[in-house]
């Protein structure tokens, strides 16, 4: 909500017609002579050379899948192959144009753009930067087995058998493939050819290719950036997503200038008119062409545009003029390109959904064929030096097979390899080195002067809590960590819904719209998984992000790029990309069933992601420092109860300097020996008021502990006051069923199973919806129902009546009602 | 319906009685309160009571068996009633369902809880032993520990089940345990050693690591051409008091500082006094007053200037008591017992004569009352009758003063320049260096020493 930009009443209600640039479609016309010209006989021929290689790398694992064998070699492949044969042209056309610098992302079926983009990049650089490149990647363990392995000629030659074979191992999950063997088919990439993480999600890289080219406008990098996904994907509401925030207005009429305006994106259909068996157009898809989706968009059309791909040369020339676009900052560039895939979805497709003659047709216009006789046609190539290249290909696919299916050449990687790819537990203050871009010194930050005057302990010498504006709050915690972030790190952003200007819905950001730039903190669309997927591909690309989503509940928006997308990528890149990004989620109350949910659980069972859950100013500060300067993924939970509390604990107060929370310990906020409490979340200050209660009324000391961590978690401190205590109550505001607290309380009797004295015991909210704030005390655990369950299930307690059903017989009734 | 008499249970320790006698047999009519038996305890004997009136129609155990507390022994009802459904020990006890009677007892002492438990506590040991869950992991470690079998405790859990109070709440008089000790015995579950080697008995990590050696037995095996040597030999097996006195006695001088102060008493004035009691008129009743009846009178009056004698030592506390609680070690034919004389500082030497025959006479017949049998703050002990000169009295823990009385010998004194033969008695008073030092526990015997050879002043105080 920028006040510069005023919304006029007579300017919005006045009568008018939307008028639709031309689309337009197919439009390269050949032309020999500008070709040869332009590519030069070598230039065409090395179009053909790729696309040989392509076809062979495709038609040598299609034959493996489907026979077992490719030319004399037998090999099992297990993994999948998702095979692009027929879609050489439109892969190598992409990438003729592109440099090291312009990423690519793509898809399950992207084997040729990783090839097509390595071998293009490899012709580019010269030959000291390729030896650099592949002497020290995996401290060359994938060279070794090339220069060993191949009869090697020069230095691009060494570089093409190094892709072809990094590519190959890697399929076939061996330890010397580009990713360790850890990404597999359908996700492996080599980024140092510009070549990005492919993604086995549809549309997937939409959202993470839109980040990554924000990164490289924020950080002024040179290149642009492709998202390559299918036509299918355009049903995918992610996709639509990034279409929108890879398209805001605020990139060319707020961000500052000198940035080169809007990021250099571009989202790519390669339109092989299938998404498996379903047919896009015609079936499950109302665009007619897909191309016609980017005049949907923005009043550029997005520049949007049907390419040929069948001909290599129609792609490369179209990526010529976009990436001329995109450079510009005149993007973003939707473009269609079509093609056709002549294998199936995969080895197990019977293609019972196309006609014989449909792929029959195809057949002749396969572009390979096509694209060869072109060139015979106009005398570029000869038949002779065509079998000559093709014999070629063959011996190096050959070869390639050879050595990536032996195990004694290209094992797998151990067990612990890969749980030492899980984080990368980095500890890095900044991400690079340049002065970060900031609007005033940090001392004349209207919040950081405000915080100067508040009260850093939440009580004053005669336990009197402080007036709340006097106050320093769990909000003004994480304040802190963000501002001395944000005036280390110059490649850290933080964004989401109503971020700038409105400072966060629960004002954490407050002030922080005077300290920075428009490019550092901006306001996203209401589109969670844009929000958090462009993250990812800003963290993946080398910049830390801060993402925001204003409730916990909105996660279920963000569903893949949470649990698939943020988690996964450290460890299935074999550890080459890291994650420096912190997901800060905001968990609700009082406003109902779908503003109201403490969804922990969900993210703390998905491998790969930190999940933390402070709940005091000090903690909040500590924890979002640790968070910040990590390089891991992470989850970062807030409770709306909580932004206004005091510090209650530490005596001395939040500090003002920078300090962290040690991860995965966990705090006792109060010692005790007859019985351990342990809560996730605000539930503590529900857990404290317990205690009060057993010592008052019982005479009981009741241990209080704050989880903090859910991942990574040492036990160790809790199993210790178990061991004392014989006794623990687990409690949060999250719904019973399936709350992570049942995982603890698993460890937990596992751990200390001969101490314990009664089963640990855990109270949640109800398994119902969050009703109305007038009616939350039915809902989310009192301190009362924490007693009550102290009495019935642990410990009965003397004269005393439960004030609520805390028995066997009732969890039994409620599970057995599934509510 | 026939009525059960069980095993009654005296304190917490005891787990089996033997049955001295039957004074009732079978068929006989018993009335409320008639005695049925009488059973002997590692401590005294025991008359038990019939709770009910009718006929004994059954007796279970004969007279010397040994027979575990709460166990059925005989059953009282009418005549020719059906009895089939019983037998002794826990057999008999589903047919009607009702719980063991200690149970019920410690349930009534145990917290009162509002209304958790739906069932009331499960404590019939026919379904413990088949398996059912009988306390929580915390206190089945603590009860196997402190050697509880957690089968026979009410538990006061949820649904009954037996938690760590339950086991706290049995065990609070127990040795107390080092926090490594616990650590140890909840880890290894091996069982808890008698007495620690700590201050005050606490039990510590090395007593329970130790414990498995102690108890191994030794390899050393007889030959079997060397088995005729000893010739006949008889194995008695150590329990009762011989037993107890073993582990008291071992303990004592195992845990304490024991050292043994000789003197001796000019002895003419108590024999004189004797001699006078013995010929005064029996309507005085002061014939019976015994040479140590007036040792025990003195020892009562001078206690209380020392008070640093008459004291428990508890390891990190020392109780120091007010009052002079007596024990007197008697040798009975079962063994040593310690009749104590509750508050002698109190009684006229008349009284403490008459207090003395009354408790050494129930000792003598086994019959004393366990609650005579402790609570002493001092002891005396007495060989002075056969012979012996002087010797070390093993102290009565946690007390730390003992005076062992010798006998009477003549020895030459220094009278005016002429040497006279004077009787002299010998006292031997074995202190606890840990809470007493030398320089008091003489100036105690040596005031002592005076108290006797002025006896016949001492009573007019």
């Amino acid at each position: 909500m920028p006040r510069s930009q005023v919304v006029d009443p007579i300017e919005v209600r006045k009568s008018d017609v939307i008028k639709i640039k031309d689309i337009p479609v197919n439009q390269y016309k050949p032309d020999i002579k500008k070709e040869l010209k332009k590519y030069g006989k070598e230039g065409l021929k090395n179009i053909y050379y790729d696309m040989l290689m392509v076809r062979e790398f495709e038609m040598m694992l299609n034959s493996i899948k489907t026979e077992g064998s490719y030319n004399g070699l037998t090999y099992n492949h297990k993994g999948p192959a998702h095979l692009s044969a027929g879609q050489e042209s439109a892969s190598v056309g992409q990438s003729y144009h592109l440099t090291a610098d312009d990423f690519i992302f793509g898809s399950h079926r992207s084997h040729g753009e990783i090839l097509s983009k390595s071998f293009s990049a490899v012709r580019q650089m010269d030959d000291k930067d390729l030896t650099g490149i592949m002497e020290n990647f995996f401290g060359g363990d994938c060279l070794r087995v090339v220069e060993k392995g191949y009869k090697n000629g020069d230095t691009k030659d060494l570089a093409e058998n190094f892709v072809l074979y990094g590519a190959l191992a890697e399929i076939f999950a061996r330890a010397t493939g580009f990713n360790k063997g850890l990404g597999g088919s359908m996700h492996t990439f080599f980024s140092p050819f510009g070549s990005m993480p492919n993604n086995a999600i549809v549309g997937g890289s939409a959202d993470i290719s839109m980040g990554a080219a924000l990164y490289k406008r924020v950080n002024r990098k040179p290149g642009i950036v492709i998202g390559n996904i299918g036509d299918a994907s355009l049903g995918c509401g992610p996709v639509w997503e990034a279409l929108s925030m890879g398209s805001m207005d605020q990139y060319s009429t707020l961000w500052d200038k000198s940035l080169g305006g809007n990021p250099p994106w571009m989202l790519n259909i390669f339109n092989n008119f299938y998404g498996m068996g379903g047919q896009t157009s015609g079936e499950t898809m109302g665009y007619g062409l897909a191309a016609r989706v980017g005049a949907g968009v923005n009043p550029d059309n997005m520049h949007t545009e049907r390419v040929d791909g069948f001909n290599p040369l129609a792609v490369a020339d179209a990526m010529e003029r976009k990436k001329k676009l995109l450079l510009e900052g005149k993007g973003p560039v939707f473009m269609e390109t079509i093609t056709y895939r002549l294998s199936g979805h995969s080895p197990s497709d019977a293609s019972s959904y196309r006609s014989k003659e449909e792929i029959d047709s195809f057949r002749e216009n396969d572009s390979l064929e096509g694209y060869g006789r072109y060139l015979l046609e106009n005398g570029v190539i000869s038949e002779s030096e065509q079998a000559e290249l093709k014999s070629r290909v063959v011996d190096k696919i050959t070869n390639t097979m050879s050595l990536a299916i032996n195990d004694e050449v290209s094992p797998h990687v151990s067990a612990s390899f890969i749980e030492s790819v899980m984080f990368s537990n980095g500890n890095e203050p900044k991400l690079d080195d340049r002065e970060p871009e900031v609007l005033t010194p940090k001392e004349e930050n209207p919040q950081v002067k405000s915080n100067k005057r508040k009260n850093r302990f939440a009580f004053d010498e005669n336990g009197k809590p402080y007036p709340a504006a006097r106050t320093f709050t769990l909000r003004d915690g994480l304040f802190e960590a963000m501002i001395h972030r944000f005036y280390e790190d110059p490649t850290m952003i933080a964004y989401g819904e109503e971020n700038r200007d409105w400072g966060g819905a629960f004002a954490v950001y407050r002030g922080l719209t005077e300290a920075l730039p428009y490019h550092r903190l901006f306001n996203s669309p209401i589109s969670e998984a844009a929000i958090v997927g462009s993250a990812v591909g800003y963290a993946m690309s080398g910049g830390r992000a801060v993402a925001e989503l204003m409730y916990c509940d909105f996660m279920g928006r963000a569903g893949d790029e949470i649990f698939n997308q943020m988690p996964k990528w450290q460890s299935m890149s074999g550890g080459v990309l890291k994650m420096p990004l912190v997901l800060r989620v905001s968990v609700g109350n009082k406003y109902g069933a779908q503003h109201s949910q403490d969804w922990t659980a969900l993210t703390a069972h998905i491998p790969g992601l930190k999940v933390m859950f402070p709940t005091t100013p000090y903690d909040a500060k500590g924890m979002l420092n640790l968070a910040l300067r990590g390089t891991d993924p992470v989850i970062f939970f807030e409770s709306q109860k909580l932004y206004g509390i005091g510090e209650q604990f530490e005596k001395e107060g939040v500090p003002e300097g920078y300090y962290e929370i040690p991860e995965g310990e966990p705090a006792i906020r109060r010692e005790g020996k007859d019985i351990t409490f342990l809560t996730i979340g605000s539930t503590l200050y529900t857990a404290m008021e317990a205690a009060e209660k057993l010592k008052a009324d019982h005479g009981l000391e009741a241990e209080v502990i704050d989880m903090r961590f859910m991942n990574p978690l040492n036990y160790e401190k809790i199993i210790e006051s178990v061991k004392k205590t014989g006794k623990i109550l687990l409690a949060s505001d999250a719904s019973e069923r399936g709350s992570f607290l049942h995982t603890a309380a698993s460890h937990i009797s596992r751990q200390a199973f001969d101490y314990l004295d009664a089963p640990p015991v855990v109270v949640g909210a109800m398994n119902w919806i969050t009703p109305p704030a007038e009616m939350e005390d039915y809902f989310f655990p009192s301190a009362d129902w924490l007693i009550d369950a102290v009495h019935e299930q642990i410990l009965p307690l003397p004269g005393y009546a439960a004030k609520s059903n805390q028995t066997n017989g009732e969890v039994l009734r409620r599970n057995k009602e599934g509510v | 319906m026939a009525e059960k008499v069980l095993m009654p249970k005296q304190g917490n320790s005891v787990e089996s009685c033997i049955i001295v006698s039957w004074l009732k047999k079978e068929g006989d009519a018993v009335a409320v309160g008639d005695i049925l038996c009488e059973v002997e305890t590692d401590k005294a004997t025991i008359e038990v009571e019939s709770g009910f009136e009718g006929t004994l129609l059954k007796i279970f155990y004969e007279e010397d068996a040994d027979v575990p507390v709460h166990e059925l022994i005989a059953l009282i009802g009418q005549p020719g009633e059906d009895i089939s459904g019983y037998a002794a020990g826990g057999e008999g006890h589903t047919s009607d369902g009702s719980a063991p009677a200690a149970p019920e007892e410690r349930i009534a002492s145990a917290p009162v809880v509002s209304q958790p438990a739906v069932q009331t506590p499960a404590a019939q040991p026919s379904e413990a032993v088949e398996g059912k869950r009988a306390g929580s992991p915390r206190a089945m470690n603590l009860a196997a520990a402190k050697g509880i079998d957690i089968r026979t405790v009410a538990g006061t859990g949820p649904d009954g089940r037996v938690i760590e109070r339950d086991i706290l709440t049995l065990t609070k008089d127990y040795p107390s345990l080092s926090p490594a000790a616990i650590e140890e015995l909840l880890k290894s579950g091996k069982p808890l050693p008698v007495k620690g080697s700590g201050i005050g008995g606490r039990v510590l990590l090395t007593d329970v690591q130790n414990r498995d050696a102690a108890l191994r037995p030794s390899a050393a095996t007889v030959p079997g051409a060397m088995a005729a040597f000893p010739g006949p030999v008889e194995d008695i097996k150590v329990r009762g008091i011989r037993k107890i006195t073993a582990e008291r006695m071992f303990d004592s001088l195992a845990t304490t500082a024991q050292l043994t102060l000789n003197s001796s008493a000019d002895a003419t004035a108590i024999l004189s006094l004797r001699k006078k009691f013995k010929n005064s008129d029996e309507s005085l009743g002061l014939q019976k007053i015994t040479i140590n009846d007036m040792i025990l009178f003195a020892v009562a009056k001078t206690l209380p200037k020392y008070p640093e004698l008459n004291e428990h030592f508890l390891g990190d506390t020392i109780r120091r008591f007010e009052k002079v609680h007596l024990g007197c070690a008697v040798n009975t034919e079962k063994g040593l017992l310690v009749p104590v004389i509750k508050d002698a500082g109190a009684y006229s030497l008349k009284g403490i004569s008459e207090k003395g025959k009354e408790l050494f006479g129930a000792a003598h017949d086994g019959k004393s009352n366990p609650d005579d049998l402790q609570g002493g703050t001092f002891t005396v002990t007495n060989l002075g009758s056969m012979g012996i000169e002087s010797f070390t009295p093993v102290l009565n823990k946690p007390e730390v003063g003992i005076l062992g009385v010798c006998s009477v010998n003549l020895k030459p004194v220094d009278r005016d320049g002429e040497v006279k033969f004077v009787p002299y008695m010998g006292l031997s008073l074995t202190i606890d260096h840990q809470a007493v030092d030398g320089a008091p526990g003489a100036a105690f015997l040596q005031e002592l020493v005076k108290a006797i050879e002025n006896i016949d002043l001492l009573t007019a105080v």
